[in-house]
């Protein structure tokens, strides 16, 4: 019986070369760009090297400082009483608005108050990606550099291919070395191997390289900079105020927590922060701190609302949403296809009715027939992925990002996309199964 | 074997009723050959589509080997006309998409034999109505004659007791149709099959053992 739905369905689709084109393309075009969507959200959102820590993760990347005006308001109320005027005027002492500050921060800041904060198995402190000219042979060049401490490449597990990431002595000592990305020691080399302990001039200060990291291929800058350097190398007290600088602070939680916990920690640390420094000259007096989770974030840089978990739900369910819009469009193509199909052979249903075959026979055949035709275009649709992806790493159409393949992403998008294939062959077989025979071998169109 | 008492069939609109069918009563012996004729509209086709369980009447009673039809409902119904059935149709209705055994095969995909048996079943059909040699061939590569000869090979290839043939040489030339309605012949002498015959044409009637004709609805001979 399978073998002779497979030889009908192989049929079937040879004759009918325009209808089998249609659909086809239809299943292998939806699927292979839905692989591409989710091979760039697996590469950005996915739990892979450097980020493979990602889900126990909190990022701090700004300190607020928030000042509340408080005023006596008078109310003045005018009351008759037997004749006489009388006045009762009554006083509210409440907020009249808000005046805030924020930016991201001085490192000092994390390093001497928000360092110390319980569930936290480590803290790393890192700086935005700073642009640097510099000259090699004559040519100018640019990089990204960040400045981060030796917990950045614990946090971060970037694949060290030559040489060492930092130790501690390299941040106490703050030592002018620095570990660069293979990509940047492509660029500025032309080669990743035998350049540890080539030198780098940056600011009138040489820099030696130590190690090399397996770029990531990511777009997420915090995990994408040419360099990192120390962080001590910086010395923000003199040209920052207090609070604020360059740098930002992930938190990774302890194995045993939820990660809402760390997040209140960190709320609750805002206490530790002084307000009676001379650099407070505007007089705050309130410190926010708003941390969130990567995909938070991540969804913050798309559509931001102060509350990073609104951000994340909008995004999520948006994402959701357009995902299930970009499957049921397909969708409802086919059903319409393979009702046409299903309309066309009538007369066949007839035929296999009157010769003994149940209405369960009928919808099982066209069901078949869809799950072959489905997986035929799920082949295709999985070689247009590949093509596709890789020519889109090939031409580098983002800066850094490398997309890759994911077949567990694969399996779930075939699944999905065969789930509908039945349901569009299912649902149009099913009212034909209910058609009288007499109707159906009138169609005729044999 | 084939019992049909006070059989109408109507046909109702919301405006129009028509009548297909008036109390017939018909009786066809086991191993008879039968021929239905009358005038285009009359009722033949409609009749033996009742008789085929393929539609259903609107009053009257019709049982098979004393059994009462209407008794049979889904799954019951179909395991009947797949065992005890076998239909031939003017327009042969073969699937296009399959080859000629893989068309003779489909009464015995509705019934749990093996994929080799069921080959070897479809293979003798054929080489009954000369067709060995054309097994792989698909339908549009064969004349009228021998499409109808495939139908026919589909009809027996499952052994039932009655065939019912609905106008089977009316799309085909003398010749052909002679060369039909001998193997029909044969059938019903050699293997003693209940056949029951729509036809228009008097001289392929006259072979057959019994001949009623209908008019507007009603037997009239």
């Amino acid at each position: 019986m399978i073998s002779n739905y497979f030889k009908l369905a192989w049929r079937v689709l040879g004759r009918r070369k325009f209808f089998t084109f249609i659909s086809l393309f239809t299943i292998s075009f939806t699927l292979g760009i839905l692989m591409v969507i989710l091979s760039f959200m697996q590469s950005e959102l996915g739990s892979n090297a450097p980020l493979s820590n990602k889900d126990e993760l909190i990022h701090l990347p700004y300190i607020e400082l928030r000042k509340t005006h408080f005023d006596t308001i008078p109310e003045i109320d005018t009351l008759i009483t037997n004749g006489t005027t009388k006045y009762d005027t009554t006083y509210q002492y409440k907020s009249r608005g808000t005046s805030t500050s924020s930016s991201t921060f001085n490192k000092n800041i994390i390093v001497d108050y928000l360092s110390d904060i319980p569930f936290t198995k480590q803290v790393t402190v890192y700086s935005d990606n700073n642009l640097f000219d510099f000259f090699i042979n004559g040519v100018k060049l640019t990089m990204q550099l960040m400045f981060a401490d030796e917990n950045y490449f614990k946090i971060f597990d970037h694949k060290i291919i030559a040489g060492r990431a930092f130790e501690s002595s390299d941040i106490t000592n703050a030592n002018q070395v620095m570990v660069i990305s293979s990509l940047s020691a492509e660029k500025y080399f032309g080669r990743t191997e035998n350049i540890l302990g080539e030198e780098i001039k940056i600011d009138e200060k040489t820099y030696e390289i130590i190690g090399v990291y397996q770029h990531s291929g990511k777009i997420i800058s915090f995990v994408s900079p040419d360099a990192i350097l120390p962080h001590t190398i910086l010395d923000e007290s003199d040209s920052d105020p207090f609070y604020f600088g360059g740098f930002r602070a992930i938190y990774q939680k302890d194995a045993n927590i939820e990660i809402n916990q760390l997040k209140k920690e960190i709320v609750n640390a805002s206490a530790n922060i002084p307000l009676d420094h001379p650099a407070n000259d505007f007089g705050f007096n309130e410190v926010k701190l708003v941390p969130r989770t990567y995909n938070e974030m991540f969804a913050q840089g798309i559509y931001y609302d102060r509350d990073p978990t609104k951000s994340h739900r909008i995004i999520k369910w948006t994402v959701l949403l357009l995902l299930l819009f970009f499957i049921a469009l397909p969708t409802i193509n086919l059903i319409n296809l393979n009702t046409s199909r299903i309309l066309e052979r009538s007369s066949e249903i007839g035929v296999r009715k009157s010769f003994g075959a149940t209405d369960t026979n009928i919808v099982t055949q066209f069901i078949a027939e869809n799950i072959i035709q489905t997986f035929i275009g799920g082949i295709i649709g999985l070689c247009l992925a590949i093509l596709m992806i890789s020519f889109l790493n090939n031409i580098g159409y983002m800066a850094n990002a490398k997309l890759i393949i994911n077949f567990k992403f694969f399996l779930y998008s075939f699944i999905v996309t065969l789930f509908f294939g039945i349901v569009s062959g299912a649902i149009p077989a099913y009212r034909m199964s209910k058609l009288p025979i007499v109707n159906a071998l009138k169609e005729n169109k044999l | 074997m084939i019992n049909l008492k006070n059989i109408s069939k109507v046909y109702r609109t919301k405006t129009i009723e028509t009548t297909a069918l008036n109390k017939i009563d018909l009786q066809v012996a086991k191993g008879e050959f039968l021929s239905i004729m009358g005038p285009s509209g009359c009722g033949k086709s409609t009749l033996l589509n009742i008789i085929g369980l393929l539609d259903q009447p609107s009053g009257g009673e019709l049982s098979i080997d004393g059994e009462t039809t209407s008794n049979y409902k889904g799954k019951s119904l179909s395991k009947f006309r797949n065992e005890k059935l076998g239909f031939i149709f003017q327009s042969f209705h073969l699937i296009p998409d399959l080859n000629i055994i893989d068309n003779v095969e489909v009464p015995l995909l509705y019934r749990k034999i093996n994929a080799k048996q069921r080959k070897e079943m479809a293979a003798k059909a054929l080489e009954s109505v000369g067709l060995a040699n054309r097994k792989k061939h698909f339908p549009n590569q064969l004349s009228g004659g021998q499409k109808q000869r495939v139908a026919i090979a589909r009809a027996i290839v499952g052994n039932p007791e009655i065939i019912l043939a609905d106008e089977p040489t009316g799309n085909l030339d003398s010749h052909m149709g002679d060369e039909v309605m001998n193997i029909l012949s044969n059938l019903n002498k050699d293997n003693k099959t209940t056949i029951i015959m729509v036809t228009h044409d008097e001289r392929m009637a006259k072979k057959t053992d019994r001949l009623i004709r209908l008019y507007d609805g009603s037997q009239v001979a």
